[in-house]
């Protein structure tokens, strides 16, 4: 009896795996794919052929010179287009302006947002409204996002603009570049601040008031026991919002393309807005795919940096 | 509970919530208003907030050779069909991607995600030119494909992220009791990602709903999208601030109930699976 509950208690056991299957149906089905492979097939098959070929096809395009006109022609360049990208300074202040971009709208974002976070966090009582009704602008089209910036800012009757007025203020705003970039960004921060707001929360609850509450006990303040206590905590969840809102910044454009498309003076001309022109009002299409190449080595680098992440959280985990 | 209760927070923090609600709210609330407003007081140059409500706006929008209601079922059919068929596929996708022991892996999930990923601006350029090809441009078909390239790779991520997070005990229990493969995932995994499979869905559907790029780009008379239709009230003679705002809700408050809908499950839905639970 006992030599059985002990032999059934060995550690010789196998860690417990939700993957593993008796061995004979594993070698019964030998020829055919493992069961998860032949789940994802319908999913992979159509997702090589949405990725892939667009992607070889890019690759293509930005060593071409591509003609519309009776039917679509790629004629060889070799790295003409390339070689145009990096001496191209109205590419670079593009990048440039996207950076700020970046750094303006995400820098905010991440302040406003934990900040906001760390407010709502105080409310017990209808928190749940409350974080409903903070939340809505994520959900609204960045088109939508872009016509309101500009209704809001019309300089006859714009809500925003008469407030402006009200404290002295009286001017077209987004007729000047300075202005403008100030309120492209500001749209941008208005609609995903959200964003972070709900990540930092969800890292905030997982604080546990135990900790807060010896650190209180300890004597630690309220920026110490921020400092010390909450942010390392909730670290983990901020390079994830970070990381997010690093890939959106360069997938989105409809806010600019909307309020400014660019201007005044390419003050807002962030890169895939130069693309786009490039692509679509000069038809310099095999450039445009150039410089959508290296907007996608960004954004491959930025998904490096996540999967990284993603991994190294599971291997805590584990 | 960060914060002390000391007597400056009793009067800081509602002020700063009423704050930072308007901050949210107004914008919205605005153009609810506005949407209601007669014309002449939406031009007026000092804020109006007592007037006659008027529908003249949204009438304006089915009526008159607007015919809102064609870019509405435009809409329906794109954003709908395409997130149907992501999620569909992505839940198969995510389940397999989720309990795969394969080798690569994380190549394949690397390469998922970034396909998620792709600068919307970069994956217009060639399909523009395949589609063209391909005789796709102006059709809800050439859409619909348009919006599983960012919707099939997210549906795919999510959903193993959701499967993930199952106890793997119970799917051990059922394949001791005799469950098939399928059985496993049709009868214990897949009830179980109820809500994931929900809120995968709701943000397909948010997300190409609320594109402009593509449908700017791609489509022509017979398949533009209600944000093309708000674009379009910009005309060189002015804009017609009544009837944009109109669209503007129209556009937005289906999708804020649905993303409001499935709160509970938008950090994992938004963050790609990187962090769970509020």
């Amino acid at each position: 009896m006992t030599s059985t509950v002990w032999q059934s208690q060995s550690p010789q056991v196998e860690p417990p795996n939700r993957n593993a299957r008796p061995l004979a149906r594993r070698r019964k089905r030998r020829w055919l794919p493992s069961f998860e492979t032949r789940m994802m097939l319908p999913a992979i098959i159509p997702l090589a052929l949405l990725s892939l070929i667009p992607f070889g096809y890019i690759i293509w395009m930005s060593v071409s010179k591509v003609t519309l006109l009776g039917g679509v022609h790629l004629t060889g360049v070799g790295g003409a287009n390339w070689a145009k990208m990096f001496h191209d300074p109205a590419v670079w202040s593009s990048w440039r302006i996207s950076a700020i971009y970046f750094i303006a709208t995400v820098g905010i974002e991440m302040l406003l947002g934990m900040g906001i976070a760390i407010l709502v966090h105080e409310h017990v009582v209808g928190r749940n409204l409350l974080v409903s009704i903070l939340l809505m602008p994520m959900f609204v089209a960045p088109v939508i996002v872009g016509l309101l910036g500009r209704f809001l800012t019309d300089s006859s009757f714009g809500l925003y603009s008469w407030m402006l007025r009200l404290i002295g203020f009286d001017t077209n705003i987004l007729g000047r570049p300075g202005m403008a970039l100030a309120t492209v960004v500001a749209l941008d921060v208005w609609e995903w601040t959200p964003l972070i707001m709900l990540i930092t929360l969800a890292g905030l609850s997982a604080v546990p008031p135990a900790l807060i509450e010896a650190a209180s006990l300890d004597g630690a303040g309220y920026f110490k026991r921020f400092w010390y206590v909450v942010l390392p905590s909730i670290s983990g969840v901020l390079v994830v919002a970070l990381l997010i809102r690093a890939m959106d910044a360069i997938r989105f454009f409809d806010i600019i393309w909307i309020t400014t498309n660019g201007g005044p003076a390419d003050a807002t001309k962030i890169i895939p807005l130069r693309l786009y022109e490039i692509a679509f009002r000069f038809f310099d299409l095999g450039y445009a795919a150039a410089i959508g190449l290296s907007m996608l080595a960004f954004s491959i680098i930025v998904a490096n940096l996540f999967v990284t992440l993603l991994e190294k959280k599971r291997g805590v985990a584990q | 509970m960060i914060t002390g209760r000391g007597r400056g927070a009793s009067i800081l923090i509602p002020l700063l919530t009423l704050f930072v609600v308007l901050f949210a709210a107004v914008p919205l609330a605005w153009m609810a208003l506005s949407s209601i407003k007669p014309t002449n007081d939406i031009m007026s140059h000092i804020p109006v907030f007592v007037f006659k409500p008027t529908l003249e706006h949204y009438r304006g929008l089915f009526t008159g050779g607007n015919h809102v209601d064609r870019y509405l079922v435009n809409s329906l059919i794109a954003a709908g069909l395409s997130s149907v068929i992501a999620t569909a596929l992505g839940t198969l996708g995510g389940f397999g991607l989720s309990r795969s022991t394969m080798r690569g892996k994380r190549h394949l999930a690397f390469w998922i995600i970034s396909t998620r990923m792709a600068p919307i601006a970069a994956v217009l350029l060639p399909l523009f030119l395949i589609f063209r090809t391909l005789g796709l441009l102006d059709s809800l078909t050439g859409l619909i494909v348009a919006y599983l390239t960012f919707n099939l790779p997210f549906a795919i991520w999510i959903m193993a992220a959701f499967f993930d997070s199952l106890p793997g005990s119970l799917e051990e229990a059922a394949r001791l009791d005799g469950c098939s493969e399928w059985g496993v995932f049709w009868r214990v995994a897949l009830p179980l990602t109820k809500a994931g499979l929900v809120t995968t869905w709701i943000l397909c559907l948010v997300f190409s709903w609320n594109d402009y790029a593509f449908a700017q780009t791609f489509s022509g008379t017979s398949s533009q999208t209600l944000p093309i239709a708000a674009t379009q009230l910009i005309t060189q003679t002015g804009i017609d601030w009544g009837q944009l705002t109109a669209v503007g809700v129209i556009v937005v408050v289906p999708m804020v109930v649905a993303g409001l809908a499935v709160r509970r499950w938008l950090v994992t839905g938004l963050t790609l699976g990187a962090v769970t639970g509020e």
